[in-house]
């Protein structure tokens, strides 16, 4: 299949479900009866994606309370003092004042954050493709408080063996798309070496795809940064993956050139719809941007996806944006195949 | 039958306030309500020009004060001259007057438009009362000519702007926005301050300035405008509604370094909700001229009675000088118009009454948020009365998107800055000159803010000292 559709992880999260996980945060609900509301939502997500034709699915990242701590309180020697929270989205404040505990020399005992089981959850829920996407270990270091490493880079690459050990698990408990989330990455540019010798910690000896998103950030859909893409390269030609999936359709197409230039003969994960905000983009404007895109990279290394995480759109308005992308590429893939589209829908 | 005393400072500073609670106790006990159904408040208005009798009644979760639970309301301050026995049995009767307005939420009350009518007519009101809106303010001039604030906050701009720079990540055009430009001297004096300390900055970052005014008024902006002419290639004045800023300046999305706002939210629309033993109410409220305000109106201007309400409805949807040119045997002149207009504000009365709020969610704050948003500070603490503050949310929450990553909102205003001030004390709306005033419910804000992502500070403005203007800051956080 060319221009197979993607999301980047996460998926809406309704507003009753927000204030259930508040609920669970200040105490007043229990974590079984939250576990069981998060099934029923990734239930729910993963069905949302197949019914909108997207091709490759995730969980929605349902579970997580946030990008960060969803993983920050599950490591061993990451001191969290407050874990109650006003509101779930809420960062905790998290700190190490010693290096992190060595790791166990099996690896089943090391993946402590058991992502292999949130996947094994999704992975029986559907028969498409799954792709499974956690926080990279450069973004976890910048909320963490580090009062134990001298050398600040000691830090994001023992979070990043961590992470590779639970990328282990993973892979074999089937995941093979494996995702690495930077979102804090275009805000330290001058990292981006570290960044990625982090990123190739991860992935080392595992054996999945391995996509990486940068992105401008998405906390309460807004950016926290801005600028272009240009600090990535050359260095994120190092990093052992096998895509790299940007936001474009909020920042405009101009970024394109920097894979030309730049000569990136892997697989890009271009965005097309803005998750910032609720408008939804009509099919022929995804299309035209996809067209824009195959001036640069040739349509059998291009994945379709939105710019970032779709959890602060409305549930439906998530659904129509996931719809008309996935109508765009209808409609690209039959001027490429000489065909037309199977269906043309109205968005 | 419960008691609030709010205004606890005052009970301890004012002999005259404590001497007044025996007697209010005996005429309330002398009045023919079921007590056992009886709330009494004690207020201290600080206001002198306000929407209340000294004693009002208030029915609760009823249409009227026949069989429902009721709330006696009294103001410390002006119930000691009063024979309370008499005034109480009066709040506890059908009020009478003449009704301007049917019952509505305080947001969608006829004192706003008073209120917008006074800034659209500013100049009408200024030469029928001889003095500049200005100088109705306390210490005769606004804050926004102040330069230490100002240059404090230019230099903030330099150090965030350098940073960017050296990153090669700031912008070619830096713009601010200051919302509610009053006369233009908050702007003149800002843009004078900022040429001086970009000079000795050496970074040209004056070239690079767009500076934007933004008014609901598009005669205070031809005056702000004049104010600030020798910035002109840098300035540009539009009219924006300051509850829906996005609307206009959509374009700004992202990129506003600053936003400034002075003086402009304790000066827009506001319902008020209260918790009462556990029931969720909204204040309802209907403006209204006592009988004998109305008579005296009615023989100043010399026209009927039942009239009356039809040719004040007309003077806040065309003005005084249209009023005056329509009606010129009534009111020959515009000076007329506007002295019919300052009689009816300055008799202007709210009354009011509790509905019941059928979840919190059946209510909505603005256009996108629902009264949930509400729950933390309603709920679970007690018989509490707030502001909603719906006009400044309303402005705030369309403000932030406007802010670059690194951009803030600065804002001097009235603001509670707890919400448990609300049990202490009397916060509005009063009359201000010829507008109404609030203060703005500054938890709601901080908390409407941060589940955007944005964390709000309150400090006291520090450039005068004693004054009640606090400072907001709003800023990205994470």
């Amino acid at each position: 299949m060319i221009l197979p559709t993607t999301v980047v992880g996460s998926y809406s999260v309704p507003e009753w479900l927000e204030r259930l996980k508040t609920e669970y945060y200040q105490r007043r609900i229990s974590a079984q009866h939250l576990a069981e509301i998060h099934e029923v939502a990734i239930k729910a997500a993963v069905k949302d994606q197949e019914l909108a034709g997207i091709d490759i699915v995730s969980d929605g990242e349902l579970r997580r309370d946030n990008d960060v701590d969803y993983f920050l309180a599950r490591i061993p020697g990451v001191h969290i003092p407050q874990r109650a929270k006003t509101d779930y989205f809420d960062y905790y404040d998290a700190e190490v004042t010693r290096p992190l505990p060595e790791l166990p020399d099996d690896p089943g005992q090391s993946a402590t954050l058991d992502l292999a089981a949130d996947f094994r959850f999704t992975r029986q829920l559907t028969q498409r493709p799954v792709k499974f996407s956690f926080t990279g270990p450069f973004s976890l270091s910048r909320r963490i408080r580090d009062g134990a490493y001298s050398r600040p880079g000691d830090l994001v690459r023992a979070l990043a063996r961590r992470l590779n050990a639970e990328a282990r698990q993973l892979a074999e408990a089937g995941a093979d798309f494996l995702q690495i989330d930077e979102p804090f990455l275009a805000g330290y540019p001058e990292q981006i070496e570290l960044a990625v010798e982090a990123v190739n910690l991860v992935t080392e000896n595992v054996n999945a795809t391995w996509a990486l998103h940068v992105c401008y950030g998405n906390r309460y859909a807004r950016p926290s940064w801005e600028g272009h893409y240009d600090f990535l390269f050359p260095a994120v030609k190092a990093a052992r993956v096998d895509q790299i999936v940007l936001e474009f359709a909020r920042k405009g197409l101009d970024d394109l050139r920097l894979i030309g230039q730049h000569g990136w003969d892997k697989w890009l994960g271009f965005g097309v719809i803005d998750v910032k905000r609720p408008e939804v983009e009509p099919a022929e404007l995804v299309a035209s941007r996809i067209r824009r895109a195959l001036e640069y990279v040739p349509a059998d290394r291009l994945m379709i996806n939105p710019d970032c995480g779709l959890r602060h759109l409305a549930p439906e308005v998530a659904r129509q944006k996931l719809r008309a992308m996935v109508a765009g590429v209808a409609i690209v893939r039959a001027g490429l195949e000489g065909t037309e589209p199977a269906e043309k829908e109205s968005t | 039958m419960d008691v609030d005393l709010r205004p606890v400072r005052k009970l301890r500073e004012s002999a005259a306030a404590r001497s007044a609670l025996g007697p209010i106790i005996e005429a309330v006990c002398a009045s023919p309500a079921d007590l056992s159904r009886l709330r009494l408040v004690c207020d201290w208005i600080q206001y002198k020009q306000n929407f209340r009798e000294p004693v009002v009644g208030r029915p609760i979760g009823g249409p009227d004060l026949r069989g429902t639970d009721t709330e006696i309301a009294v103001d410390l301050r002006r119930c000691t001259d009063i024979d309370l026995e008499a005034a109480i049995k009066r709040a506890l009767e059908d009020p009478g007057g003449l009704a301007l307005e049917p019952w509505v939420p305080g947001r969608d009350s006829c004192i706003w438009r008073f209120n917008a009518l006074y800034w659209q007519a500013l100049s009408d009101w200024e030469r029928a009362t001889g003095q500049e809106y200005e100088q109705s303010l306390p210490g005769g001039e606004s804050d926004a000519r102040n330069t230490e604030a100002a240059r404090e906050l230019i230099l903030e701009l330099f150090r965030i702007w350098d940073e960017l720079n050296a990153r090669r990540a700031l912008p070619d055009e830096l713009y601010v926005l200051e919302l509610g430009v009053g006369n233009g001297n908050q702007a003149r004096t800002w843009l004078d301050e900022f040429v001086q300390l970009d000079r000795r900055h050496g970074r040209d970052y004056y070239r690079r300035l767009r500076y934007l005014m933004g008014d609901y008024s598009p005669h205070v902006l031809e005056r702000a405008r004049k104010a600030v002419e020798h910035h002109s290639e840098r300035v540009s004045a539009l009219v924006v509604d300051a509850t829906r800023p996005g609307i206009t300046l959509g374009f700004l999305n992202n990129k506003a370094f600053l936003v400034y706002i002075s003086n402009v939210y304790d000066n827009l629309p506001t319902d008020e909700l209260a918790c009462i033993h556990g029931r969720t109410y909204q204040v309802q409220t209907q403006a209204f001229l006592a009988d004998d305000d109305a008579d005296h109106i009615v023989g100043q201007f010399g026209t009927d009675r039942p009239a009356l309400a039809k040719v004040i409805d007309r003077l806040l949807r065309i003005g005084p000088e249209l009023l005056s040119e329509s009606a010129p045997g009534q009111f020959p002149d515009t000076r007329t118009a506007v002295g019919f207009w300052r009689a009816v504000w300055e008799a202007l009365r709210l009354r009011e009454r509790y509905v019941p709020l059928e979840g919190l969610d059946s209510y909505q704050v603005t256009a996108e948020l629902t009264g949930e948003i509400l729950r933390p500070l309603i709920e679970g603490d007690g018989d509490v009365r707030m502001h909603v503050s719906n006009g400044a949310l309303s402005s705030l929450t369309g403000t932030l998107p406007l802010l670059h990553p690194f951009g803030r909102v600065q804002c001097h205003d009235l603001f509670l800055t707890g919400s448990r001030q609300y049990r202490t004390g009397f916060y509005g709306p009063g009359k201000y000159d010829g507008s109404v005033v609030n203060w703005v419910n500054g938890p709601l804000l901080q908390l409407v803010a941060s589940r955007r992502g944005f964390g709000v500070q309150f400090t006291p403005f520090r450039q005068r000292p004693g004054s009640n203007i606090t400072t907001l800051t709003a800023q990205a956080r994470d």
